[in-house]
Order: structure tokens, then sequence, then C-alpha cells
């Protein structure tokens, strides 16, 4: 287990170099085909549609981010070890960031397709209502984690709050916008893996560029964890 | 799945009307001599999206240019932090 290791090596700097080279070059390659590949022309969507390739993907990585929030704030209530609570308080920063580019960027796609004509930007939508509130509960973990000062009791607080707030993320961004009218795509069904919300041209690219988007997540956040090892040292963190 | 044709031939024809009154600026103006060179020819096609592309790839080189020097500056200073903190530090 790596939690007897020390925090020094927090970091398997190799293999960070690794991935970030392979991501680097695999959504370049993906920005390019999400622009060039051929895809139905649809009424009201038109090119639009190409937002698919972007805009979801930015939901798939905030989920996978808090779950490997999550993971580590039960693995510091487990263990201890305050590499854990860097690690999970890092990743829930950088998936907050990527709710935020997916919020927005479903703000702009719906103005100019569900409410093109009629001019309004925001409306309620169950969909787009339950991701605001999502990102709000994830707020409220940055806001309790300055509430507190003495860092093992933070740490234990904000663990247990992050598992609390990871168990209401298949709730808010599943089930309940499927029970209520939405106008977004999957109201009725699984819209990513269904047959008739994705079109066979498109998926190719939709996948790879989910897998892409989520080892860019993986670099942000490993180089984060780097800077807040490196603070921790710094400052003459016992544990570092 | 129902594919619908964008535009019928009469809303182009529509649309090319309304546009008209914004055109007349450059009705007036010579029309470019030079025939379209092949950078243009490619970068004019498909409804100009291969101007956003550029853009987009534009854009999303230079936040990797600025990731990767980010990630150099981490470097240098892991080492520095390595040479000054103490070894006696392991022994706490």
């Amino acid at each position: 287990m790596s939690d007897t290791s020390t925090p020094a090596a927090a970091v398997n700097v190799r293999r960070y170099r690794l991935v970030r080279n392979v991501v680097a070059v695999w959504l370049t390659v993906m920005i390019v085909a999400a622009f060039l590949r051929d895809i139905p022309r649809l009424n009201i969507l038109e090119h639009t549609a190409r937002n698919l390739y972007f805009h979801v993907p930015m939901w798939f990585t905030m989920m996978t981010a808090v779950f490997v929030s999550a993971y580590h704030s039960f693995q510091f209530l487990r263990t201890g070890n305050p590499l854990r609570d860097i690690r999970a308080l890092q990743a829930a920063r950088v998936g907050f960031a990527f709710g935020l580019m997916g919020l927005i960027t479903g703000i702009v796609w719906a103005r100019f397709t569900w409410y093109a004509g009629a001019g309004i930007w925001w409306n309620f939508d169950p969909r787009q209502t339950m991701a605001a509130v999502q990102l709000l509960i994830y707020g409220a973990y940055f806001v309790l984690r300055t509430a507190v000062d003495e860092p093992r009791r933070r740490g234990r607080i904000a663990a247990v709050y992050n598992l609390f707030a990871a168990a209401t993320v298949p709730f808010l961004l599943y089930i309940v916008p499927r029970q209520m009218h939405s106008l977004h795509p999957g109201a009725e069904g699984n819209p990513a893996f269904s047959e008739t919300d994705l079109a066979p041209a498109m998926r190719p690219i939709f996948y790879a560029a989910v897998i892409g988007f989520i080892g860019l997540f993986w670099v942000l956040y490993t180089q984060r964890v780097r800077l807040a090892v490196l603070k921790k040292r710094l400052q003459g963190d016992p544990e570092f | 799945m129902t594919i619908h044709l964008l535009y019928t031939p009469q809303e182009v024809e529509q649309a090319r009307q309304q546009a008209a009154p914004y055109d007349s600026i450059w009705a007036n103006t010579a029309q470019p001599e030079k025939p379209a060179s092949a950078l243009e020819q490619v970068m004019l096609a498909q409804d100009k999206i291969y101007v956003v592309l550029a853009v987009v790839l534009i854009i999303w080189l230079g936040l990797m240019v600025f990731l990767f020097r980010t990630d150099r500056k981490i470097d240098a200073l892991e080492r520095t932090v390595e040479a000054c903190i103490p070894e006696e530090r392991d022994e706490l």
C-alpha cells in the first residue's frame, strides 16, 4: 500500500510525464476529428451537435473526479495519511472546474437550440438545475475546509462531508432529472449509450473525447498534488 | 433516425435577399482580382469551419505549452526544495 511510502514520492513523475504527453497528443487529434468528421445534419442542432464531443465529457470527467476524490476521502478516514486529504481536495477542485465548464457550455448550447427565438439563457430545466445544485454541494465542501484550522480535524470532517457529497451525485445527475420533464436528451433513458441519441458516426470521437478529458483531469490533478506537497514541505510540515 | 434537410432552396433564396442590404457596401467595391489561393480554397470550404478549427487548435496548443512550462517550473522547484531541506528531517 502506498500509504507507507514517504509523501515526497507522492507522485511518480515519470508516469506523470508519459500520461501528460499522451493526453496532449490524444486530445489534439480528437479536436481535429471533432471538427472535421462528418456528422448527421439535423434541424435546430445543425453543427452544434459537435458540442457533444466537448460538453458531455465535461460531466463524465466531473463524475470521475468526484469519485476519485471520495475514494481518497475514504482512505483518509481509514489510514489518516495527510496525503490522502490533499488528493481528495485537489481531485474535487479540478472536478469542480470541469463541472463548471460543463454547466456553462450547457447554458450556451441551450441558448441557441432549446431557447433559440425565446432569448432566454436559463429556464430551470431540471437537468441544469440539478447540475447547479451539485456544484453548490461541492462549493460547500471547499467552504467547510476553510472553517476548521486543525489539519487532522479538518481532514476528517471534510472527508465525511465529501462521502455524503459523492453519494448525492448519482441522484442529482442521473436519477432526478429523468423523473422530471426535461428538454435535455436522455430524459427517457440512457443518452450516452442508447441507440437513438448518439449517431454511430459520432461514437468513436465521443468515447475518445471522454477518455481524453478524463486523462486531462488526471494530469491537472496530479500537477496540483505535486504543488500541494511542495507547499507542505516548504511550510515545514513534519509529515511531509 | 430521420435526417432533415437543413434549408429548402426557397429558404436559401430568402436568406440571400435578406442579406442583400448588408452586402451593399461590398457590392460597389471591386471584387478581388486574384483567384483563391490554395490556402483560401481549403480554409473557406465547409462553411469556413476550418477557420474555427485553426482558432481552437491555437488556443489548445497554447494552453498545452503553458501546462508543460508549469511542469518544468515544478520540476525545478522540487529539486530546489530537495536540496535545501536537510536530510535529518527523515529521522523525525
